[in-house]
């Protein structure tokens, strides 16, 4: 079952496009990486799957095929927006209270606890929490109400690193316990290749690339080799990037898979990382640029 | 051994459809509590005073009208008395009171769903399982309810305390002054204002602008009431009969809307006192359809909004 | 703390800088555990959850080289119990540990003689510990194992 499927969707505000064209299908059990500059669309995309917008094109269906604006899609998608928004001058206790009046599931005693282990004053007011305190409450809130779908706009922003760890670590244990599938956006890719599973590159409103992270990594190369070389093989591999220098050049090529790419002689491929990747799709340069339009830039240093 | 499989998640969708209403009593209560008790404070700290006060007017007054004999310079002295003390505090607090359902409303309309906005919280509130629809009509249904029958309690306590005046000034209590801030009428634009401000914090998104708004459009309305509306009420009487306006004011004079003449012969538009409750109920009844259409409005936007 | 005699004997790390994939590593760390010991027939590994509080890994990267470690013969899972190391590999006994390791140092020392240094060794040794694997089981030769190397024609 997919748990986000979206068909050209497309979000307009006046004239602009905030997100267009987008087609993809996010698996369950996954979690699910949207990554790209801010402005690219995340957000915007992330806000039509849990239904606080409609979509001005397309269409966007959630955990099999329910509509986002369905009743009963609220009670299994949890969204926990950016910046962890929580009534500033209710205490903990009351937002445990308020959530489990607004929801049919709430593990109330779970939520209880996982607050007290954190060590989370329960009468404290929200708003006096730390900035990692308040999201661990935004989260331990959401995944008390149970859902199959787990929401995070933007959720490790503010958030020093030992703050991330412990909310990520939450996160993944949830994962583990309750088999609850995550869409977490994020514009900064440390750790993702560790905790992601499924990618999805947004950039200038646009899909760029989608798929499970391990398949991804196992179709994508970069072939370097003389620079004046370059042009031809590009080409012929249509890369999706391509940078060079006076005699070097790198290409960063999409193959059918992992065997099935034959390594031009004279060339070298080696494996991407994920980050190197998104970049990649963040910023493609294909063929037809010549060396003119290019600085001179330091070469990638891709050999280990 | 089981590999990137979901564990089996129990069947989904056997909760009924919709939450018990009772929650969001919970809900409302918690989230506007200083809200509502602050207006409660305010209104029961006015209350004290008018109680005070108003026990000091009706004896002043009846003092005043029993003095004997009625000419002396004795009843003068309390006459002119009461004229400068008691009226000019009754008077002031009548204007007060004309703008208290603005004002009422001011602060209570805008802040529901211009709080949420301003502060991002909707996308929390709006997540929730109970849905956007639901927690919005609760929520204006229940502080509405609350903050009209308040509305009400007290407008009866002022027209208790301002009775004395209307013997004094020979006012009618149909007078626009008056009649607002009596009967089902002073509730009824509370009520108004009230859903008038929701309305505009739900389109405007920040609150204090929504507040602005709210008195702009509440006295628009106001105006457009005083001057054309009221002239068309279903209760006026139009009649040539010049002898029914002649004699001096008193509260039982009839209330003249407007005049014209035809031809050589002068008319005159009025409401008896008698009519007094059928004009509350019309216009109470057509503030409360209002008041309704907002509400409705308010819950329409939200449904469709875009965060 | 003290040692809870549920948990498992051996506990996972990972190394980010290594490039080799999240799930390589854990199967790996097995594969050298159960080489030198430290795990047995019988002996319990950790539990997906707990492996997921501690390294803030994806759960699927745990069941990933689990399953990996199932096919291989290594390891079995027990219904509501766990999961559990099946059979051993080869083991290197710890003499021929000591004498394997010290054939390496002198060798090293030979390797720095003849003016190789540090990244020159474990270039050179990666290229034949490859082209050693590479005869031996002919096209099980994944880019990804081992330290990131280099395909190709050099």
């Amino acid at each position: 079952m997919n748990v986000i499927e979206t068909a050209d969707l497309g979000k307009r505000y006046g004239k602009a496009w905030a997100l267009r064209d987008c087609t993809l299908a996010i698996p369950e059990g996954r979690l699910a990486a949207l990554v790209g500059p801010n402005g690219a669309g995340k957000s915007t995309l992330m806000n039509m799957a849990v239904g606080l917008t409609l979509p001005s094109t397309g269409t966007v269906t959630l955990l099999g095929g329910m509509s986002a604006t369905a009743p009963a899609m609220l009670q299994d998608i949890a969204f926990m927006a950016q910046d962890a928004p929580l009534y500033k001058n209710l205490s903990v206790a009351d937002m445990l209270h308020l959530t489990k009046n607004l929801n049919w599931r709430f593990d109330h005693a779970r939520a209880k606890a996982r607050l007290v282990d954190l060590g989370i004053p329960l009468k404290k007011k929200a708003g006096k929490l730390s900035g990692g305190q308040q999201a661990q409450v935004a989260l331990t809130l959401a995944l008390a109400r149970r859902p199959r779908l787990l929401v995070l706009d933007e959720p490790l922003a503010a958030l020093d690193p030992l703050a991330r760890q412990d909310f990520m670590g939450t996160v993944m244990t949830a994962m583990a316990d309750d088999g609850v599938s995550v869409l977490l956006s994020s514009h900064a890719l440390a750790d993702l290749e560790r905790v992601a599973d499924f990618v999805v590159v947004l950039g200038g409103g646009e899909l760029r690339i989608a798929g499970d992270t391990d398949e991804l990594l196992a179709e994508h190369r970069l072939l370097t080799g003389p620079a004046s070389e370059a042009d031809r093989l590009a080409g012929l591999l249509s890369p999706i990037q391509v940078k060079r220098a006076e005699a070097q050049a790198h290409l960063l090529v999409r193959t059918g898979g992992p065997a099935s790419a034959p390594v031009p002689p004279g060339w070298e491929a080696h494996p991407v990382s994920l980050e190197e990747l998104v970049l990649a799709y963040l910023r493609p340069t294909g063929i037809g640029s010549s060396s003119a339009s290019f600085p001179r830039t330091e070469l990638t240093e891709v050999t280990r | 051994m089981t590999v990137l499989t979901l564990p089996a998640q129990p069947g989904q969708n056997t909760e009924p459809a919709h939450l018990p209403w009772q929650r969001m009593v919970w809900v409302t209560w918690r989230q506007h509590r200083s809200m509502l008790i602050g207006v409660t404070a305010v209104l029961a700290a006015v209350s004290i005073f008018l109680l005070i006060a108003g026990l000091k007017v009706h004896h002043d007054y009846s003092a005043l009208i029993n003095c004997r004999p009625a000419s002396s310079d004795a009843c003068a002295t309390k006459n002119s008395s009461f004229n400068n003390a008691d009226w000019t505090m009754g008077n002031t607090i009548l204007i007060l009171m004309n703008l208290a359902p603005v004002l009422l409303g001011i602060f209570t309309g805008p802040a529901v769903l211009a709080r949420e906005l301003e502060t991002g919280t909707f996308r929390y509130a709006w997540t929730q399982g109970i849905g956007r629809v639901r927690w919005t009509i609760a929520k204006l249904t229940l502080l509405a309810v609350v903050i009209t029958i308040l509305a009400w309690a007290f407008s009866q306590l002022f027209a208790w305390f301002f009775d004395p005046f209307l013997g004094f000034e020979g006012m009618n209590d149909l007078a626009k002054t008056v009649f607002d801030t009596r009967g089902i009428d002073f509730a009824a634009w509370t009520l108004v204002a009230f859903t008038i401000g929701a309305l505009l914090g739900m389109l405007i998104r920040r609150i204090i602008p929504a507040m602005a708004a709210t008195l702009g459009v509440y006295l628009g309305l106001d105006l457009l009431t005083w001057l054309v509306l009221r002239q068309d009420y279903p209760v006026a009487i139009d009649t040539t009969n010049a002898g029914l306006f002649n004699g001096p004011s008193t509260p039982n004079s009839p209330w003249i809307l407007k005049t014209w003449t035809i031809g050589n012969t002068p008319w005159w538009r009025y409401i008896p006192v008698s009519r007094f409750w059928p004009m509350q109920l019309i216009e109470s009844g057509w503030l409360l359809v209002l008041a309704i259409a907002l509400g409705a409005a308010t819950v329409w936007l939200v449904r469709r909004r875009a965060a | 703390m003290a040692i809870d005699k549920e948990m498992s004997p051996i506990e996972f790390r990972l190394d980010p800088s290594s490039g080799v994939p999240t799930y390589l590593q854990l199967v790996q760390q097995v594969e050298h555990a159960l080489r030198l010991g430290y795990l047995k027939p019988g002996d319990q590994l950790p539990k997906v959850r707990d492996v997921v509080a501690a390294l803030t890994i994806n759960p699927n990267t745990v069941l990933k080289s689990y399953k990996e470690l199932e096919t291989k013969g290594l390891i079995e899972g027990r219904p509501g119990q766990g999961t559990f190391i099946k059979t051993t590999l080869e083991q290197v006994t710890l003499p021929d540990l000591a004498t394997l390791r010290r054939t390496l140092m002198s060798w090293l020392a030979s390797a720095e003689a003849a003016g190789l240094d540090e990244d020159g060794v474990a270039a050179l040794f990666t290229s034949v510990l490859r082209d050693f694997y590479k005869e031996r089981s002919g096209a099980n030769a994944p880019a990804t194992g081992g330290a990131r190397g280099v395909e190709g024609i050099a």
